[in-house]
């Protein structure tokens, strides 16, 4: 606890301050877009129609931490077709396109400073958050006119990347970075985020890039997202990625909670507006236990770390806010210096 | 041209060499030099007048010509005179000293072995030179291979020696020959020299006796046609699955653009095979082989090249070395300054290499470090070593981007001595922080460091550049470039493949295809006597006044005292795995760490090192087992207890003290005699009180050698410096017939003054006859007669 209280003094002088120019950030329903190091972000593409959606709602198998009892029923067969590396098949046999034209063109104008084939990358880290095809528009990104993997995009990774910058002697790049899943240049970047992968939708090539990325020596740390249905989806997804190699619980003596700070429980960690005023923490009612768990690889490497039902995101996004309770924002800073460090050096 | 010369002046010219000329007229020489001055005016007087039809010149020739005829003339009537000091016949002794070497059992230079000219010639039953030797000499002979000793005659020759010892059989005939009046020592044998102590040393005293030595060359100087496995280099210990790019030099003869097989065999199993198309003769052909070795313990490596149906020498392909594969798991710190992508991925890169066990000390904040792979909690509790005693205890040291001024003066220093005194292997990478960029300039790093630094960037972020690295031509053949998976290893990788992207399938495809690393440090010269072994051409650079296509060093080391540093100025190899452009199942960045990490470690000294002073001893020849003992600040100790475990071949054991040498701090001695053939295992520990020092081991092999086959040409140029150096003569079994004569002369032993006249040397007749036939015929052209 007296590590937690003084980050948090370090994290709230370095945001208070006003350090973080926040490039206007807007407020989360606000559906503005926000504009940052002269690059934009533009949640205009059309989300998934209800038949795409539909293709995602019959029972998957899944699987979630033990600390829920829950069932796992037969692989559908859209599952076994991404796998095959077909298209998904929406109602009545349709092929149903899954192509976001949100996702590429915010990839295209966003990541094209450093991810081409040949461009430099000077700087040691570069917190890359995943672009991926989803089924819904990001929290507060318009009204759905965004994209599940932008939420909270840009400000919690800026912000995220000065506490970052204050915190560790990491040499990490200052702006936020976002890459396809199927760029091959995602591989110029071994630390991966990504959020909201309860409505993700991947493409078979964004799968088959997932899985050569994470294969190939890539960590993957997944936030916010909530529930039985959203671990569902994600779980699904894991699968096709990953068959045969289960979500597994991360016990709390695992380096990972430890790496630079000591981290002795796991705390839910809210979106902004609620943990306040008797506002309860969760999301749903089925989202009240917040758990860390993981997908090892053959040889016992940690390639994918969940939190699961928590929201360090909008933590990390709403530090310097009156509102924020301090005690989630420096939870949330301290989880992901030691989910990167982690990764980096595992 | 000899014969010649001793027709004209009636003696061989050694004969003139070794004696001395003079004048035995009785008549006063200022006599007869006015006597002949007076004939010499009558001569030119008598020509002078002019008459007749002859002119000046004419003139002039003809009282030249008559003036030179007599001064020949008069040079006769001196009576000159070859003084020689001869021996005195049966006063005086011969040491005769046959080879008794393996290789005389090879073809001579007719159709014999060479044996055959020994056996011939000084057998039981005689032979005109032992006869002619005889009748003024008397013979000792010496049979000689790695040992000397008297024998009645050639009769009592084995041709079995597994070594020519030539220095050690001058010494012990010279010796035991003392104290008699010794003429000379004749050596019969082909000069394959091969016993290691240097000719030099047995010259000396023979010079200073005013010995001669006489040397009969047996065989031909180039065996024809024949394939010779030349040099084999092999470190004496390896670890433990470690890739050894060992390159093995063929010569031949006679058999130019023939493809033979290098084969390496440990044991019954073949681990190696390289086909290799031969050059022109005498040309050495260099072939690399790559071998793993995987079984512990001592391991008897076989090179050979199989024979060929008509070579001339067959044992000449064949070279067996012994290795010690040591089973144990190397330790190497590895300090980072910030976190690094590089960690992770090296530690994944040799993740399944038991033999390496990186301990990494990671700066995670100021004042803060994760720890990883540390034996227990109190390993690196205090961050980087503070003492010596707790950095020398690893093996490798990485240092990764980190600032000079993190560490004090003394933590400066002690990373290199980490390599000089310790004997460690020091790696550093590039980074933001690393090398000038680093603030390394002007410290102790600077001098410990195989490349020379440029003068920092002011933003390490400007110099960034991307190289596209290739190995030099010294790196091709090093072990870290190595990054091809050998035939099993391919054979392992994982099946199917999980994606689509090929594999290199050779080593230039291997590096060709690799995609460019980047660096922060500008690092362009090596230091005299560094290697690089890497070097990279800027290929994208972010400031535009860096040059593209500039040469950089991307590899480099150089000894550094007892230990090795090496210099890696690049940041981010962890590209060659996580690259787009490289299969997953692409082993070559795993290959790379691993061959650069267990080079790094490669024959670094522990606190006792134990070796034989030779690998390969004949059964009952003497060795010395030396054994360097160091205490945990690798200094040395000369008070230790010292204790071998001597192992023989047939698993006998046998407790041995090991005794302080006086004249080299902290080296004890141990002589052993093995006897049994086989290899033979020595366990050394050490102590002092109740602290221990440390434990060794190392091995020898008893047994025959086939040294006697390679080059085993006549070795003519050493016979002759050998002759030359002590006054005495070569020969072959063509010419050897001389040696009675010459050895009369050489002046050592009892000896007598011998006068012969050279006045009546055919050459003085002939020459006067021709001065005045010359003469003759002159005045014959010229119409004067």
């Amino acid at each position: 606890m007296r590590t937690l209280t003084s980050t948090g003094l370090a994290i709230a002088v370095v945001l208070l301050a006003g350090s973080v120019d926040t490039g206007g950030a807007a407020p989360p329903d606000s559906g503005v877009v926000p504009r940052v190091g002269g690059t934009s972000f533009d949640g205009d593409a059309p989300s998934l129609t209800a038949a795409e959606l539909a293709v995602r709602s019959p029972v998957v198998s899944f699987r979630v931490p033990s600390s829920l009892a829950m069932a796992s029923t037969s692989e559908p067969e859209w599952i076994a077709r991404m796998a095959d590396g077909a298209p998904s098949i929406g109602e009545g046999g349709t092929r149903v396109p899954l192509r976001s034209a949100a996702v590429e063109d915010v990839a295209d104008a966003r990541v094209a400073r450093f991810s081409q084939e040949g461009a430099l990358t000077p700087y040691e880290f570069y917190f890359t958050r995943a672009a991926y095809s989803g089924s819904r528009g990001g929290w507060g990104r318009g009204g759905g006119r965004g994209q599940a993997w932008a939420t909270d995009f840009p400000k919690a990774d800026q912000q995220f990347m000065v506490v970052l910058r204050r915190l560790t002697s990491l040499d990490a790049y200052p702006d936020e970075n976002a890459v396809l899943l199927n760029d091959p240049a995602i591989r110029r970047f071994p630390f991966l985020y990504a959020l909201e992968v309860g409505y993700m939708n991947l493409r078979p090539e964004e799968i088959s890039g997932l899985r050569d990325y994470l294969d190939a020596g890539g960590f993957l740390m997944v936030d916010d997202f909530w529930g039985v249905a959203e671990w569902r989806n994600f779980e699904a997804h894991m699968a096709v990625v990953f068959p045969g190699r289960p979500i597994q619980d991360i016990p709390l003596d695992h380096p990972l909670f430890d790496m630079v700070y000591d981290i002795d429980e796991v705390l839910q960690v809210p979106a902004r507006g609620r943990g306040i005023y008797g506002i309860p923490t969760w999301e749903r009612p089925d989202a009240t236990v917040p758990t860390v768990s993981g997908i090892f690889d053959d040889r016992g490497r940690l390639m994918v770390v969940v939190n699961w039902n928590t929201d360090l995101g909008d933590a990390w996004e709403w530090a310097e806010a009156p509102d924020y309770p301090v005690e989630y924002s420096t939870y949330a800073f301290q989880v992901g210096v030691n989910t990167i460090v982690y990764g980096m050096s595992h | 041209m000899e014969s010649i010369f001793t027709f004209l002046f009636k003696y061989r010219p050694l004969l003139f060499e070794e004696g001395e000329v003079v004048f035995a007229t009785p008549w006063p020489v200022a006599l007869l030099l006015v006597g002949a001055a007076a004939v010499a005016i009558a001569a030119v007087v008598t020509y002078a007048p002019e008459s007749g039809k002859a002119s000046p010149t004419d003139r002039a020739i003809l009282a030249t010509l008559r003036l030179v005829a007599l001064g020949v003339l008069a040079f006769v009537l001196l009576q000159p005179t070859l003084v020689l000091t001869s021996v005195v016949a049966q006063r005086n002794f011969v040491g005769v000293l046959l080879d008794d070497s393996r290789s005389m059992q090879l073809p001579g230079t007719d159709d014999g072995a060479r044996r055959d000219f020994v056996t011939g010639t000084f057998g039981p039953e005689g032979s005109d030179l032992v006869t002619a030797l005889g009748e003024r000499f008397s013979l000792r002979y010496f049979r000689f291979s790695s040992d000397a000793s008297r024998v009645g005659d050639a009769d009592g020759m084995t041709w079995n020696g597994t070594r020519t010892d030539l220095a050690g059989a001058l010494d012990r005939a010279r010796e035991e020959l003392s104290s008699v009046p010794l003429s000379g020592l004749v050596v019969v044998s082909d000069g394959a020299d091969n016993g290691g102590t240097p000719l030099a040393e047995a010259l000396v005293p023979l010079q200073a006796a005013s010995i001669p030595v006489f040397t009969v060359g047996l065989g031909e100087e180039a065996m024809e046609p024949d394939v010779q496995l030349g040099r084999v280099e092999l470190p004496r210990s390896v670890l433990q699955g470690s890739s050894l790019a060992v390159d093995v030099v063929v010569t031949h003869r006679g058999y130019r653009g023939r493809t033979v097989e290098v084969v390496v065999e440990d044991g019954n199993r073949r681990v190696a095979q390289e086909s290799v198309v031969l050059r022109g003769d005498d040309e050495p052909t260099i072939v690399p082989v790559r071998i793993t070795l995987e079984e512990p313990g001592a391991r008897r490596l076989r090179f050979h090249v199989p024979r060929i149906e008509d070579e001339a020498v067959a044992q000449n392909n064949t070279r067996d070395l012994l290795v010690d594969v040591r089973e144990r798991r190397e330790k190497i710190l590895y300090f980072e300054g910030e976190p690094r992508h590089e960690v992770g991925f090296i530690r994944r890169a040799i993740q399944e290499d038991e033999n390496l066990q990186l301990v990494v000390l990671q700066q995670t904040a100021e004042g803060k470090f994760a720890r990883f792979n540390v034996d227990d909690g109190d390993e690196l509790a205090s961050g980087f070593p503070r003492t010596r005693e707790e950095l020398f205890q690893y093996r490798g040291l990485i240092i990764g981007s980190v600032q000079a001024s993190f560490f004090t003066q003394d933590q400066l220093a002690m990373i290199g001595e980490f390599a000089s005194r310790r004997g460690g292997g020091v790696l550093f990478l590039g980074g933001r922080l690393s090398f000038a960029e680093g603030g390394y300039a002007r410290t102790a790093i600077e001098d410990a460091l195989p490349v020379l630094l440029e003068d920092a960037a002011p933003d390490a972020r400007a110099a960034f550049s991307s190289i596209a690295v290739r190995p030099t031509n010294a790196g091709l053949s090093h072990p870290i470039a190595q990054i091809l998976p050998s035939a099993p290893e391919a054979e392992a990788a994982p099946t199917p493949r999980r994606d689509s992207i090929p594999l290199p399938a050779t080593l230039d495809d291997a590096w060709n295809t690799l995609p460019p690393l980047s660096t922060m440090n500008r690092i362009v010269r090596a230091k005299p006597g560094a290697t690089t072994l890497l070097t990279g051409r800027v290929v994208d650079a972010l400031a535009p006044t860096t040059q593209i296509d500039e040469e950089r060093i991307v590899l480099a080391h150089h000894r550094y005292g007892r230990g090795t540093v090496i210099a890696f100025p690049v940041q981010d190899v962890w590209t060659w795995q996580m690259h787009a452009a490289i299969a997953i199942d692409d082993q070559r960045h795993e290959l790379l760490w691993q061959q650069l990490l267990r080079w790094l470690v490669d024959g670094v000294p522990d606190a006792v090192e134990v070796e034989p002073d030779r690998e390969r001893v004949e059964p009952g020849e003497a060795l010395r087992v030396r054994a360097t003992v160091l205490d945990s600040a690798y200094l040395e100790v000369n008070s230790a207890e010292v204790r071998a475990t001597v192992t023989s071949p047939t698993g006998e054991t046998r407790t041995e003290n090991l005794t302080w040498t006086v004249d080299e701090d902290g080296v004890y001695e141990l002589l052993l005699a093995p006897d049994i053939l086989g290899t033979w295992q020595v366990d050394v520990g050490a102590s002092s009180g109740e602290l221990a020092l440390g434990a060794g081991t190392t091995f020898f092999e008893v047994g025959p050698s086939d040294d006697e086959y390679f080059d085993a040409g006549r070795r003519t140029a050493l016979l002759e410096r050998l002759a030359d150096e002590t006054g005495g003569r070569f020969y072959t079994p063509e010419t050897v017939s001389d040696l009675p004569e010459d050895l009369r002369f050489t002046g050592a032993g009892v000896t007598l003054t011998e006068e012969r006249d050279l006045w009546d040397a055919p050459f003085f007749f002939l020459l006067l006859v021709g001065l005045v036939g010359a003469e003759w015929g002159f005045r014959r052209v010229r119409g004067m007669v």
